[in-house]
């Protein structure tokens, strides 16, 4: 199928089978270099990227679901101030992914934080439930860090992030 | 290297447009969320040309409607939004069977049609929905048109799990489920059904608790790729009981429970078999502990 849609910020159309997985997709017909793995719909928890402002599993979405979708892989998202705040929470509790999950976790990260946002009540008190977050979490299934180590990067990423929105 | 074979996808937007394609294409697939489909190692590349149906865009399939007496939720309804549509008008087993499935971002693919038609049970509804005695909205494909009937959900599986009506062209479309609810409600997963289905349990449990007796007393245990194990003659067993019950009696039903469960399922692992056992013995030292309290 003749597939138009937009990856980080270029416009493109594709030519692929109709039930390609995205992973497979941006590995083979993209080259996304932050994709590293296509696990087939096992839920490793390694293929995270965002559709329309969304994180999936690009291992479980097929093309024929991604007409005229805006898809950002690590790639464009590592450049933006979103990213910073997770990047500036690796550095604060000295603990930060391995390289080849660094992209999933991260955008993982990104994909609570925005949930967090989004709820008033986090979002204004700082509260969060970190039994939730830590089964959040449990989707990248890469054993590189402790689930504790992840918790405390989130938090730090949270304040972080709040502290920005409250400032602008 | 693409393959050559790209299946035809068809998006219907209601479900007359869903019954003239079922009158154009034999052996349609089906499409819901996606998540079993795309999980089986034969997927991609597939020699298959199935031609597939695509679900996501019939609005009637995604309402939940509630009355005095049901709650409907249309099959294409995703477990995201069921668990934060419906945290008020949804029983506590269905909410724990839906928070269950790791992480939101899986939550929003998972549809709640496609998970109960899934053929490995590997996702919590089917347990959770078949103690809630929920029915399952199924139009069959017959003779040129569609047929609507209501299935109990926990008549859909056979013995080992495995969907019944794998065979037939059908639709689930909503799934009806009664407000009158046990006060006692218990569900629970161990291990990941998707990651590890070969350790992984799902029980759920429900009753009402009347003075010292049970009443309405429902019990599943799924095994995903190897058994959905309901037994009417445990329920009534249960139901009979006069609580609290003394812990050697309480001992003695649950290892009654897992020889019964092991005779109808040889597949199931001792390791499986002991796991569901006790977590069926904690429900039962539970309610000893609300009626002594």
């Amino acid at each position: 199928m003749k597939l138009e849609c937009t990856i980080d910020s270029k416009s493109l159309t594709l030519h692929v089978s109709s039930t390609k997985p995205l992973s497979l997709m941006l590995i083979e017909d993209v080259g996304v270099k932050s994709m590293l793995s296509h696990c087939r719909g096992k839920a490793c928890g390694n293929c995270i990227v965002l559709v329309n402002d969304v994180a999936v599993l690009s291992c479980i979405v097929p093309a024929f679901r991604l007409k005229d979708a805006k898809i950002r892989t690590f790639e464009t998202f590592q450049r933006t101030r979103l990213c910073r705040d997770i990047e500036r929470a690796y550095r604060a509790t000295g603990n930060k992914p391995c390289p080849d999950c660094y992209p999933s976790k991260t955008l993982l990260i990104e994909s609570i934080l925005t949930e967090l946002m989004s709820s008033t009540r986090s979002r204004e008190e700082g509260t969060v439930d970190e039994k939730a977050i830590m089964q959040e979490l449990s989707l990248n299934t890469c054993p590189c860090m402790d689930a504790t180590e992840l918790l405390a990067i989130t938090i730090q990423a949270f304040e972080y992030r709040r502290r920005r929105r409250g400032t602008n | 290297m693409e393959p050559t074979r790209s299946p035809m996808i068809h998006q219907p937007r209601t479900l007359n447009e869903l019954s003239l394609l079922f009158q154009r294409i034999e052996k349609p697939l089906l499409w819901a969320g996606g998540t079993y489909l795309m999980s089986k190692s034969e997927y991609y590349p597939s020699p298959s040309n199935r031609q597939i149906i695509d679900l996501a865009e019939i609005e009637e399939l995604k309402r939940i409607n509630r009355t005095d007496r049901y709650i409907d939720i249309g099959s294409m309804v995703n477990a995201s939004s069921l668990l934060s549509a419906g945290k008020l008008i949804l029983p506590s087993i269905l909410k724990s069977a839906l928070g269950s499935i790791i992480g939101h971002i899986t939550r929003r693919q998972i549809t709640i049609g496609g998970s109960v038609c899934e053929p490995e049970s590997r996702v919590a509804f089917s347990t959770a929905l078949s103690v809630l005695d929920a029915q399952a909205e199924i139009r069959q494909w017959e003779e040129g048109r569609f047929t609507a009937t209501w299935i109990p959900v926990n008549r859909l599986y056979d013995k080992d799990g495995s969907l019944l009506l794998r065979n037939t062209a059908f639709v689930l479309t909503k799934i009806r489920l009664g407000l009158e609810w046990g006060d006692f409600q218990r569900f629970v997963l161990i291990d990941n059904p998707i990651r590890k289905p070969d350790t992984a349990i799902l029980v759920a449990f429900q009753a009402t608790r009347n003075q010292t007796a049970l009443t309405k007393v429902r019990f599943s245990a799924s095994f995903p790729k190897k058994a959905f194990y309901i037994s009417p003659e445990l329920e009534n067993q249960l139901s009979l009981l006069s609580f609290p019950v003394h812990p050697d009696r309480v001992n003695s039903i649950s290892y009654e429970m897992v020889h019964d469960l092991t005779n109808r399922h040889e597949s199931i692992t001792e390791f499986q078999a002991e796991r569901t056992r006790r977590v069926f013995e904690s429900f039962l030292h539970e309610l000893n502990i609300q009626t002594l309290s």
